[in-house]
């Protein structure tokens, strides 16, 4: 598993060979609140670059997680369907929302220190 | 963007690191803990809120017969010692603010929102009542929660429901924004300490702003700015209930002839069932009756999706079909309270 990257729009992933493991970050869910639902995709689904895979409500707001590249769903979180919690207290580990198969490797996400300037 | 107003309680907050969030011109909490745990701490032991940023007001009780003529509730008839929610309304009926009183015997104390601070002031300055502003040299806590009176009553002698009561230092009420039993205490600086000292050394946990919004829309309250507004009557907001001021007020003729004829727009409640939370400013239909979400969130008691919506006028079904983002949500219509 490669070390994490960071989105502008606040996922994390990982990469390990052709898998890639998706979740928000730690800042993300800070600011969402308490998570109370997560609507997660079906395996098999596929996504390109930016689509909304995703949807996180929160007892602040609504957010998604969107596809970090293209890529095709191979398996979800589904603790998360009965303990979206989760996400707030794991949100770089038991939290991960989705694994997918890659299907147009783009690798161009913020290492974390990058992104900690970002959302500093 | 001028500097936010600060609680009294705000190196308090500071030290519980608490998360802050803008309202109203005030910084002030909106959590700790979390908002879902804090809103289990009211619903089954205790918490306390700062609820300082709001506006307090102290109007002497010879001003009660021109108070009486810009609400639409009987304070002229309430007891001394006791509390009473009302609307100030304006020329249409509409809301100017929900207030709660507070009437001792030579005066009384009004509580409006933070919001709407500024506005009430001018209102009642503009119908020639005099008024003391105490807002900034006090602060006002409310503790809620099946367990405050208990831990509460180590502290301050606890009055009846919905009474008021006044001591050297501490002028309080039996009243509260949560659905549960608790008090609302508002002191002076100078002894605000003694009383966070106390708070702080009892079982109950401090809430932030989060959880008083989730707890009060799960106790099927409204708030001004999404239930009641400049557009919305009391009649409208379901709170007919409040309207017992026999006397002519401003607006009255506008709210009589909404209860004579039925015919206004409605607040109703509603339930969705799955995992979709219909926001602010949700599109919803009943049937052909087209209507718009005034607050949505998540029940942590019901564990669903509740909320407020404003509807044109009465709809001829209970079932709604919800815009949720271009996605079409279907719920219902909760006739009861949310909590039983």
């Amino acid at each position: 598993m490669t070390e994490k990257k960071y989105l502008e729009t606040h996922e994390w992933y990982s990469l390990s060979e052709n898998t890639i493991t998706i979740g928000i970050s730690d800042y993300a869910q800070g600011e969402l609140g308490d998570i109370v639902f997560v609507t997660l995709p079906e395996v098999g689904e596929e996504f390109s670059k930016g689509d909304s895979m995703v949807e996180v409500e929160a007892t602040k707001t609504v957010a998604e997680a969107y596809a970090p590249m293209d890529c095709v769903i191979t398996e979800v979180n589904a603790r998360l369907e009965s303990e979206p919690e989760v996400i707030n207290t794991d949100p770089c580990g038991d939290g991960w929302m989705v694994k997918a198969e890659v299907k147009n490797l783009d690798d161009t996400g913020m290492l974390y220190q990058e992104y900690e300037t970002f959302i500093s | 963007m001028p500097d936010s107003l600060l609680s009294p309680l705000h190196s308090y907050h500071i030290k519980n690191k608490a998360k802050f969030i803008d309202f109203a011109g005030w910084s002030m909490p909106f959590s700790y803990d979390g908002t879902i745990k804090e809103h289990s701490y009211v619903r089954t032991d205790s918490g306390f809120f700062d609820v300082s940023h709001m506006g307090r007001i102290e109007i002497r009780n010879s001003e009660i017969d021109n108070l009486s003529k810009l609400i639409c509730s009987d304070i002229k008839n309430l007891d001394e010692g006791k509390a009473l929610y009302s609307i100030f309304t304006n020329s249409d009926g509409c809301a100017i603010d929900d207030v709660i009183f507070w009437k001792f015997s030579d005066h009384i104390v009004l509580i409006c929102n933070a919001a709407n601070s500024s506005k009430v002031i001018d209102h009642l300055k503009e119908h020639l009542i005099s008024i003391n502003e105490i807002t900034q040299s006090t602060a006002l806590i409310a503790v809620q929660g099946p367990n405050s009176l208990n831990l509460m009553s180590n502290f301050l002698q606890i009055p009846d429901e919905f009474s008021c009561v006044k001591n050297d230092i501490y002028t309080y009420a039996r009243t509260g924004y949560t659905g549960e039993d608790g008090l609302e205490i508002m002191v002076s600086l100078d002894n605000l300490d003694n009383l966070i000292d106390f708070l702080t050394s009892s079982e109950a946990k401090p809430c932030g702003l989060g959880a008083r919004d989730t707890l009060r829309l799960e106790a099927s309250l409204p708030l001004y700015g999404f239930e009641l507004s400049q557009n919305i009557t009391p009649i409208e907001a379901g709170l007919k209930w409040t309207v017992t001021n026999k006397n002519a007020f401003l607006g009255s003729d506008v709210i009589n002839e909404q209860i004579n004829t039925g015919n206004h727009q409605i607040l109703k409640k509603f339930t969705i069932d799955s995992k979709s939370i219909a926001r602010t400013g949700t599109n919803v239909k009943a049937g052909n009756t087209p209507g718009v979400v005034t607050s949505g969130n998540y029940s942590p008691i019901l564990k669903k999706s509740i909320g407020f919506a404003l509807f044109e006028n009465q709809p001829t079904t209970d079932l709604l079909e919800f815009d949720i983002r271009g996605k079409l949500v279907e719920g219902k219509i909760m006739k009861k309270r949310f909590l039983s």
